[in-house]
């Protein structure tokens, strides 16, 4: 053995990245422990003392693996520091909210700054209804063919030009109540899930460059303006009006909400202007969605009017004034709720 | 500089990932890894299963309500409410809750996370799953006629050629992600799992290297040591840590003593000697990528 040894004989090889090791080892430990805890049963559950270690922990792994990745060459020790600190940094930069603090927040704060911040296409969308009302209210004078063409069998519940004035006043409008099962359970919750499905269909078609977005909500106007018409025929405007205003504020703005969000998305997809088009797409599509969302919560509110109180109301005055104060209250929403003080911060 | 470490990892193991790099606000620069689209159709996959027996359970609660009350439409309403909400909530209550994950994605091991390296908001998890209904649910719905409104073939050829459109976005950007991660500024990356193990560079000092020997391999082969002493013990590993001493002792001219007798402790030793070499080289601005490049500064 003594031939091999020629030159001096090495002490103890001393390796500088173990001594770093040795000296860091404890604290990675540690923040691992908190990390795992907070991954699995999520950072609520940490100790109030644990929490204010973590951000220190995190701040101590982040440079050591800055100094890892020039000292070291221990692959394990640079990929175990790096997932590391990957981790930590989600947890400590990560969302600190609840999904229940997040509704709460949005609700108060996020959904109207969203309607505030998009009143262009809100209003593009809302003219487009509009349109598509007037035009299905032409089309239906001209000629009642019209009526069975564009009202959809499943949504006329067979309402048709056939019906009487008598028939429609007593089976729709003033239709008796049927009791809170029925109304509340059965039929609002058969109105919310189809009125949903068409609202995130608004939406999401807003990818598709707009267009369809256009189509849908000018045909939903055009079946609320058919059947407006076949009411005005038998002389059942004000009674009908009535009758469909006192959810129609509700729903049809949360139609409206839905299409300017799909307007909005195609906005950033044919003009993407100073941004890149998925940059663009990723910053407007939080706050489209936004609306979606919100409007989703006021279709939930719309399907609760339809389906039970409005036959709780009897009399079209009472569902004007009913409607009148829908609307009075959700102007004042959008308007006021969530607006930042002078201060900034927010109201 | 992380490039350092990706020959390595491309050698080691296998298929090359795609990565991405977000900054830190301390200034560090993380990588994540892209999950593969296997992975993620995995994850939906499991995610469906655990969505039905969700729906089984409502439809369970229906029959039961259907016996009590004797009223189809109820049913029929709570049945319709019910699969809607699970299937919409599913996803976005799980990814806000669990920090960008479901239990579909927990088991395969992947999350959710902001694109640019932010957190992950409400609305970021809103918009990537309410767009979830219009690329894969209601075409599907629609196609297979479950609405209940058979459309004739053409209609859904149609709404079958939109779900081959819509869910093949991901195989057309280099960070798989699909239409709803485009609108919510999202990316699913693979949870990093790696355990810190023990340390390696601790020499018995039975044998002892010079200069010359040990400047015949560079950082990529210490690494390739580093997992080959890594390996679990067995007859396999034996037999390849036998080959590995015979070939470096061949390389490096040892004469003496014959590291076959005991393998193991000569690679720890040439591996700590070998280590504690490169990195000493690597502080002075040399650093060796491998056996056939010379030392460059560390960029």
């Amino acid at each position: 053995m003594s031939e091999v040894r020629t030159s001096a004989p090495r002490a103890l090889v001393t390796l500088q990245s173990a001594e770093f090791r040795r000296g860091r080892e404890a604290a990675w430990r540690d923040l691992e422990r908190l990390i795992d805890a907070a991954e699995k049963k999520g950072v609520r559950t940490l100790a109030a003392e644990e929490l204010q270690r973590l951000p220190s922990l995190y701040r101590t792994a982040v440079s050591s693996l800055s100094v890892a990745r020039a000292i070291a060459l221990d692959r394990n020790l640079i990929l175990y520091l790096e997932g590391l600190a990957l981790r930590a940094y989600f947890v400590v930069y990560g969302p600190r909210l609840g999904a229940w603090a997040s509704v709460k927040g949005f609700i108060l704060g996020g959904f109207p700054r969203a309607v505030r911040a998009n009143l262009q296409a809100i209003s593009l969308s809302f003219a487009l209804i509009l349109g598509g009302a007037v035009a299905g209210f032409v089309l239906a004078r001209q000629s009642p063919e019209w009526i069975a063409l564009l009202t959809p069998s499943d949504l006329a519940g067979g309402r048709g030009v056939e019906s009487s004035a008598q028939d429609l006043r007593d089976s729709e409008i003033f239709a008796p109540y049927p009791g809170f099962v029925a109304s509340f359970i059965g039929f609002s919750n058969y109105l919310f899930t189809h009125n949903v499905g068409v609202a995130i269909l608004c939406f999401a078609l807003g990818i598709a460059g707009g267009a369809p977005t256009f189509v849908l909500l000018l045909y939903q106007g055009l079946i609320l303006g058919a059947f407006v018409e076949l009411h005005y025929e038998k002389g059942l405007l004000w009674d009908f009006l009535g009758w469909i205003s006192i959810h129609g504020v509700t729903e049809i703005g949360a139609f409206v909400l839905c299409g300017a969000a799909g307007l909005a998305i195609a906005e950033t997809v044919l003009a993407p202007g100073q941004y890149s088009r998925l940059d663009n797409l990723a910053r407007r599509g939080r706050e489209a969605a936004g609306l979606v969302g919100g409007a989703m919560i006021m279709l939930f509110i719309a399907g609760m009017i339809e389906g039970g109180f409005r036959q709780l109301i009897p009399s079209t005055p009472g569902r004007f004034a009913f409607s009148a104060a829908t609307a009075a209250l959700w102007s004042a929403y959008f308007a006021l709720v969530g607006r930042e003080a002078r201060d900034g911060r927010q109201a | 500089m992380a490039a350092k470490l990706d020959r390595i990892n491309a050698f080691l193991d296998g298929a090359r990932r795609t990565r991405r790099t977000i900054v830190t606000p301390e200034g560090v620069s993380l990588e994540v890894e892209i999950a593969t689209i296997g992975e993620r159709l995995l994850a939906f996959t499991l995610d469906l299963f655990f969505w039905a027996l969700g729906l089984l359970f409502v439809v369970a609660l229906t029959a039961a309500l259907a016996y009590s009350t004797r009223s189809p439409g109820i049913v029929l309403a709570t049945f319709v409410l019910g699969a809607f909400f699970i299937r919409n909530f599913y996803f976005i209550h799980f990814e806000l809750t669990m920090q960008g994950s479901t239990p579909g994605k927990r088991i395969v091991g992947i999350r959710v996370i902001d694109r640019d390296g932010g957190a992950l908001e409400p609305g970021a998890v809103m918009a990537r799953n309410l767009t979830r209904e219009v690329e894969t649910f209601l075409p599907l719905i629609l196609a297979l006629s479950l609405g209940g409104r058979g459309g004739g073939l053409w209609t859904t050829l149609a709404y079958l050629g939109w779900l081959l459109v819509v869910t093949s976005i991901p195989f057309w950007n280099a960070e798989r992600r699909r239409a709803g991660d485009l609108l919510g500024g999202t990316l699913v990356i693979v949870a990093p799992k790696q355990r810190l193990l023990g340390e390696l560079g601790v020499s018995q000092a039975k044998y002892s290297f010079t200069r010359a020997q040990l400047e015949a391999y560079g950082a990529f082969e210490l690494q390739v040591l580093e997992e080959v002493l890594r390996r679990p013990p067995g007859f396999e590993t034996n037999t390849i840590l036998r080959d590995v001493s015979e070939k470096i002792a061949a390389k490096i001219a040892w004469s003496a003593p014959a590291p076959v007798n005991d393998p193991r402790a000569f690679l720890n030793d040439f591996y700590a000697a070998e280590r504690a070499h490169l990195e000493r080289e690597q502080l002075f601005g040399k650093y060796k990528a491998d056996k056939s490049s010379a030392p460059t500064a560390l960029t």
